[in-house]
């Protein structure tokens, strides 16, 4: 048994259904998909006593109107869009009412949680939709969401107070600087190219989506030959012809043919999801047993 | 083969065998240099024996067309570079043996793909020549990739390579026959491409319909790293 809890009246950028994704299918073709911040995406369902890996919606930038349809508890995280209800905290959401995120100011993704979880349905293992792969379908105006009464809670008095502590709540214009692992091909980058990319300060291009982020602000070597494709870890740092790197994100390809000089630390690719175009950034080699970059 | 002849044979192979790490939890191992049926039968080998011996924290491996990844659970605290020392060495030793015999599958075509004829101009070949020449040879599915279950075949005949189209199409039906490069094969799912299409299958190498039945993927796919396959010409 479920109830409608929630209308889709405009869906804005994109919206959709995600959780921790369906990782160990990459032989088939099949990218692990799952949410892009996981960090944020946690907090909503901690607040709410939901397993962290509950079902969220995810929302991308803005424009988005929901309808509540059902008095809930919900938890909104993650970029900071202008909603009308606080972020970071639990609270309550009366039927009739609507959540808008007109205009989008720090951070990319935003993160609804409910209290149950979002009853949805699941593809190998996973709520995630991925809609290339024809896994499901990104969410749409006039969509209805689900909430299972099976995973109902009681949810303790005091829980009206339940916020997220400020050390958690990230500023996303100004990330640290982000882990970076030695990719397969990095002996194959000329020397000024390992180096300059840890000196120059990147940003996030405007075409980049939940496939793979674009960097700009620098370039590398273009004269790295392509390779014999071979299979491609979320968070790949590939270096095409042209020389402008693209990091594969979490519905991206699990096979490639470009060099890849490095992989981001899987623990702070929710700090590059939510950099937003011009937010500038810079990478540091992650430690290494036979570490400094040569 | 002489002495001689042996040992050089012997060398190159365990300098074949090598590896990288990928980030704190996967490594990559390199086990051939050019594409072809060594590449393959060892890709096979190395394959069957993580089926059977996955050492411990293994959360998935991927085949490449020379490459292995091989993914490691993050709560395993694993040295990558210990497992890559004594994995190389337990795989070179398997390259030794037989691969099992591979799965023979046939896949009916019709060859009318919007690119057969521009494609066959640009080759200077007789339309029937080509499609003699691409529904010969026995192919070996090398990897699933790009989208679900959509096969990457090799050794497609030199004379067929042939560039990806300089812009890419927005939608191209499941089930189209491609040539991309070196490799011909099959799209999966409707999606865009920029491969060059010469014909279509009704074969579904992927159904999403069976998504919600289907709880094992190998039971999602018609083809699978591992399989030969051959293109059978039919009419339309």
């Amino acid at each position: 048994m479920t109830h409608e809890t929630f209308r889709v009246v405009r869906r804005g950028v994109g919206m959709s259904i995600q959780d921790a994704g369906r990782p160990g299918l990459a032989r088939f073709g099949i990218p692990p998909s799952g949410v892009m911040d996981d960090h944020a995406a946690a907090w909503a369902n901690r607040l709410l006593d939901n397993p962290p890996v509950a079902p969220v919606v995810e929302i991308l930038m803005q424009g988005t109107h929901l309808e509540v349809l059902r008095t809930c508890w919900i938890a909104i995280t993650g970029a900071d869009a202008r909603c009308n209800f606080p972020r970071w905290r639990i609270v309550r959401a009366h039927a009739g009412e609507g959540l808008v995120f007109p205009l989008l100011q720090k951070g990319l993704w935003t993160y609804v949680a409910v209290e149950g979880g979002f009853s949805t349905p699941c593809w190998l293992g996973s709520a995630s939709v991925y809609p290339r792969g024809r896994i499901g379908r990104a969410l749409g105006d006039g969509d209805v969401l689900h909430v299972g009464t099976e995973h109902q809670l009681s949810l303790p008095p005091p829980v009206a107070g339940r916020l997220v502590s400020n050390d958690e709540i990230r500023d996303y214009q100004h990330p640290p600087a982000i882990r970076l692992w030695r990719g397969p091909q990095w002996d194959l980058f000329p020397r000024e190219d390992r180096s300059s990319f840890f000196q120059q300060t990147w940003s996030v291009s405007a075409q980049s989506d939940r496939v793979g982020y674009r960097l700009e602000g620098g370039h590398l070597s273009s004269e790295v030959k392509q390779i014999i494709s071979e299979p491609v870890l979320v968070g790949s740092v590939q270096v095409p012809p042209g020389g402008q790197p693209i990091v594969t994100m979490r519905d991206g390809p699990t096979v490639g043919g470009y060099p890849k000089i490095g992989l981001v630390d899987p623990a702070d690719l929710s700090w590059l999801a939510q950099c937003r175009p011009g937010v500038p950034f810079q990478f540091r080699l992650a430690d290494q047993p036979a570490s400094s970059p040569d | 083969m002489t002495g001689l002849d042996a040992r050089t044979a012997e060398l190159k192979l365990s300098r074949m065998m090598q590896w990288v790490p990928y980030g704190p939890h996967a490594l990559l191992l390199r086990f051939a240099e050019g594409v072809g049926e060594e590449a393959f039968q060892r890709s096979r080998a190395i394959q069957a024996e993580l089926d059977r011996h996955p050492p411990t924290g293994l959360v998935e491996y991927v085949p490449g067309f020379t490459t292995m990844l091989l993914r490691f659970s993050p709560e395993n605290t694993v040295n990558v570079e210990e497992l890559g020392r004594s994995l190389a060495g337990q795989f070179e030793r398997l390259a030794h043996g037989k691969a099992p015999e591979a799965q023979l599958k046939q896949i009916p075509v019709v060859y009318d793909g919007d690119d057969l004829e521009s494609l066959a101009e640009e080759k200077n070949l007789p339309v029937d020549e080509l499609i003699r020449l691409h529904s010969e040879p026995t192919y070996k599915v090398y990897l699933l990739g790009f989208s679900p279950g959509f096969p990457y075949l090799g050794e497609l005949h030199p004379r067929l390579h042939a560039p990806r189209r300089a812009s890419p199409r927005t939608r191209v039906p499941a089930g189209s026959v491609a040539i991309g490069g070196e490799h011909t094969g099959i799209y999966s799912v409707d999606s865009p491409g920029g491969w060059r299409i010469i014909g279509r299958t009704p074969v579904k190498l992927f159904d999403p319909d069976q998504l919600a039945v289907q709880q094992s993927p190998k039971d999602l796919f018609f083809l699978i790293p591992g399989d030969r396959v051959r293109f059978v010409p039919t009419k339309g």
